[in-house]
């Protein structure tokens, strides 16, 4: 096949990949820079993508949506938190409840919303707007600037986020709590308070990642739409060594993989395609074996914060 | 000169235990006084009553001549009182500069203000001569680096009175001259310092005054230009008496297990054995006495098989030099271990009394069908129930689990199963930690009847008195080395207790 | 045996842990019915229905227990790797690649018969605990931490599964393998395949080889203090590694069993979906106990056939049934963390306390 034909696509794959993942790793920097593995993405992106494509299509505002999404995705990320944070359960078990328990709430929902109604079976999609002028730069302009506002605004929040890390004070507070909590509390930071916020900032932007799935990437909610995306956003956050930009990179990365499964695809309808797909996670554990352990991020992430203990 | 800080007669009592009693201690500006004592003297108490980290009993606190009173870290930092702590409070992954604003609140702006801050900083540097790269991450500077960080995060809050605990332990020899000359430097701006070391030499180069505690009483306040480290000693160790509770053995002869010229990370002062030779003796009870943190951690971890030593030579009880450094080799070559902490090595605290007593002994014939695939639950109840008479641990059920047994108990269990083993080579470290006499008193009549009964002994303590009243002979370590061997049946208790602090 | 004397805390500490799950499931319920109650139906006749429909004749028994089968497999996993401190989420992936072995070995060896099943369970067993050794050499040779590295390969053996179903033996094209032939599959009893005696069976023995033997005993000295392990003898680095195979092994005997004994008898997309998520969270309830394990595996059977009947009788959707599955995790893990909190065992002492000198007073 001709693959200078298929870039174009397989960028535009990309991009429209790489958001949502972007948008749910961003929150879980948020969430581990405070010392919490949220392994339950999953879930808050089911919340986000469902109750975004329900409000927005009872609205009729899409932008109504997105923030409801994202309102109902902190609303589940503080159960996460009451648990870890305050009654210092286990981050992953609780993390795996949540991807149990708010997908079956989003598909609950998505039963009575459409199911006493089937015309809401198919919600409105956010147009895209393209930028004159960079749009039509060849290969990467129709992917990059061709795209909704929701994802744009995910790209500014690049930028946004590291700037956040480096120079804010409460950036700064933020990443103590995340690698040694004990030594936070002696300079007056407020460990409890950070890791609630930490989980409340980590619930927005999570749940906008899964509304993307249904207001910008398709028109329809159906369950298990998120596929796995959560754990990917995951292993982006490993894979991007917990920085803004690393994230971006290894999102992008995971999108095009993603992308090119479409294009390949479409070019032999039974190559074994899977194996592309196996590549970003095998890429995740092989990154990390390199990375080794030394380096994996903050010190006591994970870890449960007893204030007790001095 | 002005005061700077007054404490008079504090007392902290935690239930019937005065951890200090009527302690008087003042500090003038520009002086460096250093607080002497024993370990568990009271220094710590002490200080923590300063930082606001515990109330006192009674007693009162004045600073600039003023009372104040201390409710928490909070109030010291701002009555400018601050702590190097001996283990740093630094986050690794930040630069100096990210570690020394963390957490100040002098600006307004949610924003960093890192240019002003640095400058800040850079300012103070330049008065003390501190040198810091401030934009290194902390986790890849230098230990004395990371203590001059932790210095400046002081300095940067606006601290007139420093608190050093133990500052030089962790530091080469240069760095501990530059360590001085920051301390010199601060002084001449009229900062205070109380300075904690075990260290005579550098008491008597660094300090103005010396205030020596005692079980958590002032002994004296005396002017270093007034006194000498014979004196010093003298004070810190007290009148000191052997007490003659057992016979001393003299005349063990049959080596059982003997290091030649072990080193292990010889360069870490703190957790490293340098050139290390000791002979056990079958019947005999060898004391490593020293300071804690001057190598006992390595050498227990050498003797008892968890690591293996860089260099030099371990030969165990059948005379052949032992060439597998793990537990299980020296387990089996019988050995029978006491380790320091009792909660993290010896017992598995979830489990219960009578599983942590036949632990190393679950694939015997006593306690299993067919080497472990089958466990006589009864048997091990019924064994567990003996040990529990024999060794007088005191608990409701041997069916609980170990946690919930008061140290003493946990001790016991420890000691019951290790002995049980009918060892060659009993390794006790820091036996008696934190126990009480009634305790104390049983674990040390059962190491003593183990050592009549043939084993070899060897007893790592920081407790003086401890290893004064069991050993047979004494070896000092000193920052990894041995300092000399002494008899233990007439100590020569002076000499030893200057070769504890490095003499 | 004696009987067992403990300290009022621990026996009050033991006799919450016990409750926790079964409050869990009880609010889980309670929860359930409100919800019910609030579309406008009757929750006794919905709760009625699902007994109904999982327990109510000897072919729902059945369903029942087959639906329970791989979860009973999947929660040993779980609870045999915690055991050993090892948090093992491969349970999925392990069970998966249980299955491919198991279809290789059938379909692409063409083995039939006995030889066939036996030879297809043995590859089953065999692919789990290579895929179980692989997140444990990384853990200790790299020190990478397993639940990471687990969840990763979930989704590399998902991917396998779709390579072997669509592009190996694929049915004609369509997106499944071809079904196992009937005489390689597990033979039936009491309406039932014995895939679930089976797993009965290793549930019963997985608690001996826990309590019983001295293998089992180390484990648990291993998961619960590996420091002091170690300095009393004992190989952890290799007990740990065991664990991760034994894990492993575990769920890969689970999937081939799946593939052998359940109808559709064939991979196809979904085979073995949730499976190692469900394991963890029914081992937890549980408390790691094997034998506790296949009752949790079994209520969670109930409610997922169960939930089908709830919504043909009283019409509402089966998603009811997962959010009371979701909320029985949650209710378990947070209840089991408070027990846990110093705070509320200070409050349960204080009370203990109390009580004690009431009774001192009468006395």
């Amino acid at each position: 096949m001709d693959f200078m034909t298929a870039l174009p696509t397989i960028l535009k794959a990309m991009t429209m990949g790489a958001v949502p993942i972007l948008l749910a790793a961003l929150g879980e920097v948020f969430s581990e820079r405070a010392g919490l593995v949220n392994i339950g993405l999953e879930g808050v992106m089911a919340i986000g993508a469902f109750v975004g494509f329900a409000v927005g299509k009872m609205t009729g505002n899409l932008w109504v949506g997105l923030l409801a999404g994202m309102a109902a995705g902190v609303l589940v990320n503080m159960l996460y938190a009451f648990c870890t944070v305050t009654l210092c359960a286990d981050q992953v078990v609780t993390g795996m409840a949540i991807n149990i328990l708010a997908p079956a709430i989003a598909l609950f929902g998505y039963n009575l919303f459409v199911g006493s109604n089937s015309a809401n079976a198919t919600g409105a999609q956010m147009p895209s707007i393209a930028i004159p002028g960079l749009s039509d730069i060849p290969f990467i302009g129709n992917a990059f600037f061709n795209q909704t506002l929701l994802a744009y605004l995910a790209f500014i929040l690049v930028p946004l986020v590291r700037y956040f890390f480096k120079h804010f004070r409460a950036g700064l507070s933020f990443r103590s709590v995340g690698e040694n909590p004990h030594a936070a509390e002696t300079l007056g930071i407020n460990v409890v308070r950070m890791k609630y916020v930490a989980c409340i900032v980590c619930g927005l932007l999570t749940a906008a990642g899964g509304a993307f799935l249904t207001l910008c990437y398709t028109p329809i909610y159906t369950d298990g739409i998120v596929m796995g995306r959560g754990f990917i956003a995951l292993a982006t956050v490993i894979f991007g060594r917990w920085t803004a930009l690393g994230v971006l990179g290894a999102s992008l990365l995971f999108g095009f993989f993603d992308g090119l499964n479409v294009a390949l695809q479409a070019q032999f309808q039974a190559a074994p395609v899977m194996f592309f797909k196996m590549i970003p996670y095998i890429f995740t554990i092989i990154a990390l074996i390199f990375f080794g352990s030394k380096h994996a991020g903050p010190k006591a992430n994970g870890q449960p914060y007893f204030r007790e203990q001095r | 000169m002005t005061e700077l800080l007054r404490m008079e007669n504090i007392s902290k009592r935690f239930g019937s235990f005065y951890a200090n009693k009527n302690v008087t201690l003042d500090v003038q500006e520009g002086e460096v006084h250093t607080l002497l004592g024993e370990n568990g003297a009271g220094k710590s108490t002490l200080m923590n009553v300063l930082i606001g980290l515990y109330q006192p009993t009674e007693g009162k606190i004045f600073m600039h001549g003023k009372e104040v009173s201390i409710s928490s870290p909070r109030v010291a930092v701002e009555q400018g009182i601050g702590m190097v702590h001996q283990h740093f409070m630094l986050i690794d992954d930040m630069t100096g500069l990210e570690n020394i604003i963390l957490g100040d609140k002098r600006h307004s702006s949610p924003l960093l203000q890192e240019d002003a801050d640095r400058k800040a900083v850079e300012e103070i540097m330049d008065r003390y001569g501190l040198e810091i790269d401030l934009d290194e991450k902390v986790g890849e500077m230098s230990i004395g680096m990371q203590q001059r960080v932790e210095i400046m995060k002081v300095l940067f809050r606006g601290a007139d009175l420093l608190i050093l605990d133990e500052p030089t332990a962790v530091l080469t020899d240069l760095e501990v001259e530059g360590l001085f000359d920051i301390m010199r430097s601060l002084t001449a701006e009229g900062k205070g310092i109380v300075f904690i070391s075990h260290k005579m030499r550098e008491v008597m180069r660094i300090s103005d005054r010396v205030t020596v505690l005692r079980r958590g009483e002032t002994v004296e306040t005396v002017r270093v230009a007034d006194t000498t480290e014979q004196e010093l000693a003298d004070l810190m160790i007290g009148q000191k008496f052997v007490e003659n509770t057992y016979k001393k053995v003299t005349d063990a002869t049959k080596e059982e297990f003997v290091l030649k010229d072990v080193s292990f990370h010889p360069e870490i002062k703190h957790g490293g054995l340098k050139d290390v030779s000791l002979t056990i003796h079958k019947g005999e009870i060898l004391g490593v006495a020293g300071i804690d943190g001057n190598g006992q951690t390595p050498l227990a971890e050498v003797v008892t098989g968890l690591v293996k030593p860089d260099s030099g030579k371990v030969i165990g009880p059948d005379g052949a030099e032992i060439a597998i450094f793990s537990p299980e080799a020296f387990i089996d070559a019988g050995l029978g271990n006491i380790p320091e902490d009792r909660n993290k090595m010896g017992l598995v605290g979830d489990m219960t009394i009578a599983e942590n007593l036949v632990l190393k002994q679950t694939e015997s014939d006593q306690f299993s069908l067919g080497h472990g695939k089958w466990l006589k639950m009864g048997e091990i109840h019924s064994y567990a129930e003996r040990l529990r008479e024999e060794n007088d641990i005191r608990c409701t059920s041997v069916d609980q689990t170990a946690r919930s047994l008061s140290g003493g108990n946990q001790q016991k269990v420890i000691l019951a199963r290790e002995l049980e083993g009918h060892p060659k080579l009993l390794v006790a470290v820091y036996p008696t930690r934190g126990l009480d006499i009634g305790a104390t008193e049983f674990i040390h009549n059962q190491i003593v009847a183990q050592r009549d009964a043939g084993c070899a002994v060897l007893l790592i303590s920081a407790d003086f008195d401890e290893v004064l009243k069991l050993s047979d002979r004494i070896v000092v370590l000193f920052e990894g080395q041995i300092m000399g061997t002494y008899s233990g049946a007439n100590p020569p208790i002076k000499e030893i207790s200057l070769a504890m602090a490095g003499k | 045996m004696a009987k067992k004397a403990l300290s009022p805390e621990e026996r009050s500490e033991k006799r919450m842990m016990i409750l926790t799950p079964i409050v869990a499931v009880l609010l889980a319920l309670i929860i359930g019915a409100i919800i019910i109650a609030c579309l406008g139906k009757n929750p006794f006749e919905g709760y009625a229905a699902m007994i109904q429909g999982s327990l109510g004749d000897g072919a729902k028994l059945s369903k029942t227990l087959e639906r329970a089968c791989p979860l009973i497999f999947t929660g040993l996993c779980a609870a045999f790797a915690y055991k050993c401190g090892v948090f093992n989420l491969g349970g999925e992936g392990q069970f998966i690649m249980g299955g491919c072995a198991t279809a290789t070995c059938v379909l692409g060896l063409g083995l039939e018969g006995p030889a066939g099943l036996a030879l297809g369970l043995l590859a089953g067993i065999v692919a789990g605990a290579i895929w179980g050794l692989l997140p444990g050499i990384m853990k200790i040779t790299r020190g990478l931490n397993e639940m990471i590295t687990t969840i990763m390969l979930n989704y590399v053996a998902m991917y396998f599964m779709e390579y072997i179903f669509k592009n190996v033996y694929s049915d004609n094209g369509l997106p499944k393998t071809v079904a196992i032939p009937q005489s390689a599959r597990l033979p039936e009893v009491l309406g039932t395949h014995v895939g679930v005696i089976l797993a009965i069976v290793l549930g019963i023995f997985t608690w001996y080889v826990i309590f019983r033997t001295s293998f089992g005993f180390k484990i648990r000295a291993v998961g619960m203090n590996p420091i002091a392990s170690k300095v009393n003898g004992f190989p952890v680095r290799r007990l740990v590694l065991l664990a991760f195979v034994l894990s492993g092994a575990i769920a890969g005997l689970g999937g081939a069993v799946e593939l052998l004994g359940k109808t559709p008898y064939r991979l196809a997309d979904g085979f073995g979906s949730g499976f190692g998520f469900d394991g963890v969270a029914i081992a937890l309830i549980a408390q790691l106990n094997p034998i506790a394990a296949i009752f949790v595996a079994f209520f969670f059977g109930v409610l997922s056939t169960g939930g089908t009947m709830m919504q043909s009788v009283i019409g509402v959707p089966t998603a009811i049934v997962e959010i009371i599955r979701g909320l029985i995790i949650i209710f378990a893990v947070a209840g089991m963390a408070a027990v846990k909190l110093p705070k509320i065992k200070a409050y349960v002492a204080a009370r203990l306390d109390a009580r004690a000198k009431k009774a001192e007073v009468n006395a």
